[in-house]
């Protein structure tokens, strides 16, 4: 069941997750915000403003109060201080001007690899950190590699800081921890995004990207195949225990052709974080107890579930 | 003993890998039922794409597993290709030799073809020259009305029964145990009964027969059908050709209700074959090629080139019953043997998906089980009342339900 309502106020509004915006455009028009919004209020939906860098007409900033929201916006915005969620581009300039919300920071894998230690003092800074790859597809069996190297040094960082008694929350590395069913990103089936153009789209990567849109406020959202969106549908996420993954359904599209099939580097990037989050948690739990609650991760000796379907298993 | 005759298994059924080339999109016939809707004389392969896609094949043994090889010869119609043919097939198994592939010694040269220059030297060469490897189908869909309804030449329409006729004796001379395709379109069905009874009068012992996909069907022809089937069933019965003849609309496995669980595999092997055209690129099965989709794009899965993109054929090989089945599939009583073209499938679909059954031929499928239902209640009581019932039951060969 649709629960949020993602609002990109312009074209140019910040990109969070795998896509890219628009570097040109205009802005969602005011007509179709506030057809956005009484929409948000007729069907319960909780309203999340995308923003673009830069400052937004006066009218805007007026409208977009008229519900309870949560926004979204660059580090750099003008309007920072009222951010709920805030994104960074890259490593460089990694001094927030607000603390106490979750970051989310979008980066190459290279650049990770290098400078990954530059994330270290965010840890501290906020409830939750997400890194996000802009280039996730190109993961490469080198990249895994590394990748999983860096995990490794990371996480003895993140296990000092929880034995020092923070509890710092860093998606690759803790979100797994914290779950035993799965919890993906669920556009199209949990949230839907209103884009400039004053249409629906699963997501904004599907709107960004030319898909064709799923609606718009006056007629309400029509999903072709939406069953193809849950869980249920994508035979290899329903047997899968990287519960943390997003399960991209764009990526899904971009790669496999369809919306319910993992690409084998959205799988094993998943699993080296799993294997990671696994890893940690036994790690901390040598210094005492900790949320007890929480079940052991199990033993796998497989990257992608993919290749158990394949052997038939 | 009474014998039931079956249809044939598939030559290493299940063990195979097939490669199709679609070797040109031209044909002399324009089949009124024909799925391939962008035919032209333009689209014809060369020898240097084909040589880079055997290359490509043969020096991936450790990703193509199987025992076996059927590489598949299509079109449009691929005789009409014969030269290229030959010159393909000369090289893959030079090549097989050369590398010590496990699949020399253990491959098949498929053709389908309508028939028509059957006859001509070239092919003959061909075929006396890879005989024991060979496999040929003429499609021939029955009486000469019948044939004619659909087959026609692509300018003249005028039909081609008698061009393909004339080639069968010798096509069964040189394979007796060959079988031939037959397509049930809507026009078609008044003449079912008498075309599979033409076409075992012509010494053809094997009819595979089966209803398009697409979604072509009328009001009522669900009942002509069933009444087609059912006369058949007679004719079949009564006059005993059951045990030298077969045809494909009979089989003990089908109208079961299936289970969710343990019978969710796929009906379609596509993504399991590998198809290439003119162009060099990949494909999961010919039917996802641009020339045989109306309303979608080709589903590319890679080129000679740059080779198969694993990824998208993940979807594929992870499809099952139930995942791409509406609730009325699964719920339904008369499942088992209700087939269904994963291309066709994709084709129909809202969305560009593999995962949307479509469901156009369910009236026809359930025509077919009550009429089956038909065929072997008489047949078993047939055999009872001759005492052979106990002995059919004893010796009968259970084989799995055959799919795509």
């Amino acid at each position: 069941m649709v629960q949020y309502l993602v609002i990109l106020l312009s074209d140019k509004s910040v990109p969070f997750c795998h896509y890219e915006n628009k570097n040109t455009g205009s802005l969602l028009s005011l007509n179709d915000l506030k057809k956005g919004l009484r929409f948000s209020m007729f069907e319960n939906l909780s309203v999340q403003y995308v923003f673009p860098n830069g400052e937004l007409p006066r009218e805007y900033l007026t409208a977009i109060e008229e519900v309870e929201n949560v926004k979204i916006m660059p580090a750099n915005s003008p309007y920072v201080g009222g951010a709920d969620v805030m994104v960074f581009n890259g490593l460089e300039n990694l001094n927030p001007q607000k603390t106490d919300v979750p970051f989310v920071v979008r980066l190459y894998r290279e650049e990770f690899f290098e400078d990954y230690e530059k994330l270290l003092p965010l840890l501290d800074k906020t409830p939750h950190l997400s890194i996000v790859f802009k280039d996730l597809i190109k993961f490469g069996e080198n990249d895994f590699k590394q990748y999983e190297n860096v995990q490794e040094s990371l996480s003895k960082q993140v296990e000092k800081l929880y034995v020092d008694g923070k509890i710092p929350q860093l998606n690759i590395l803790t979100d797994r921890m914290y779950l035993d069913k799965m919890r993906n990103c669920n556009a199209g089936v949990e949230s839907i995004t209103l884009a400039p153009d004053g249409n629906f789209y699963i997501c904004p990567a599907f709107y960004y990207n030319g898909e064709q849109p799923c609606g718009d406020p006056d007629s309400g959202i029509f999903i072709k195949n939406p069953q193809l969106l849950k869980l249920d549908y994508a035979p290899i996420c329903r047997r899968c225990d990287s519960y943390h993954c997003k399960r991209c359904v764009w990526l899904n599209k971009m790669t496999t052709l369809e919306v319910n099939t993992p690409s084998h580097e959205q799988c094993v990037v998943s699993h080296l974080e799993r294997n990671a989050a696994k890893s940690l948690l036994t790690a901390i739990r040598k210094h005492g107890e900790f949320m007890p609650q929480l079940p052991e991760i199990a033993d796998i000796n497989c990257l992608d579930p993919f290749k158990k379907i394949e052997n038939g298993s | 003993m009474t014998a039931i005759k079956t249809t044939n298994k598939e030559w290493q059924y299940g063990l195979n890998k097939q490669i199709t080339f679609i070797v040109t999109k031209d044909c002399q016939l324009a089949c009124k039922y024909c799925y391939l809707v962008g035919k032209n004389i333009n689209e014809r392969m060369s020898f240097d794409t084909a040589q880079k896609a055997i290359d490509y094949i043969l020096s991936r043994e450790d990703e193509f597993k199987e025992e076996s090889v059927v590489w598949d010869f299509i079109g449009g119609e691929p005789f009409l290709e014969i030269d290229l043919i030959d010159k393909i097939c000369d090289y893959l198994k030079t090549e097989m030799y050369r590398l010590n592939h496990h699949w020399f010694n253990s491959y098949r040269f498929s053709f389908s073809t309508n028939g028509i220059n059957y006859h001509e030297k070239k092919v003959q060469d061909f075929i006396k020259k890879n005989h024991e490897h060979l496999s040929i189908g003429i499609t021939i869909d029955g009486t000469e009305l019948k044939h004619d309804l659909n087959r026609v030449y692509k300018h003249s329409e005028k039909g081609s029964y008698k061009d393909v006729v004339k080639n069968i004796p010798l096509w069964l001379s040189q394979f007796p145990n060959a079988a031939t395709k037959v397509t049930i379109s809507s026009a078609d069905i008044p003449y079912i009964k008498e075309s599979v009874l033409h076409l075992y009068s012509l010494g053809i012992k094997e009819v595979n027969i089966n209803c398009v996909f697409e979604d072509v069907w009328k009001d009522g022809d669900d009942k002509l059908f069933e009444k087609q089937l059912v006369e058949l069933a007679d004719e079949i019965i009564d006059k005993d050709y059951y045990k030298d003849y077969a045809c494909s609309f009979y089989s003990e496995h089908i109208g079961k209700p299936m289970d969710i669980k343990l019978e969710n595999q796929n009906w379609c092997g596509a993504g399991k074959m590998l198809s290439i055209d003119a162009a060099g690129n990949f494909y999961p099965c010919t039917r996802f090629a641009q020339y045989s989709l109306r309303s979608k794009k080709a589903l590319i899965i890679g080129n000679v080139n740059d080779g198969i993109d694993k990824n998208k054929l993940r979807p594929f090989l992870t499809l099952d019953r139930t995942t791409q089945s509406p609730q009325k599939c699964l719920e339904c009583d008369v499942a088992s043997g209700c087939a269904w073209c994963q291309g066709e499938n994709y084709d129909a679909a809202e969305t560009p998906t593999i995962y949307q059954r479509s469901t156009a031929i369910c009236l026809m499928h359930k025509a077919r089980v009550r009429a089956n239902n038909y065929y072997w209640n008489k047949l078993y009581r047939k055999l009872e009342l001759e005492g052979e019932r106990e002995r059919y039951e004893q010796n009968k060969i259970v084989e799995p339900l055959k799919t795509c």
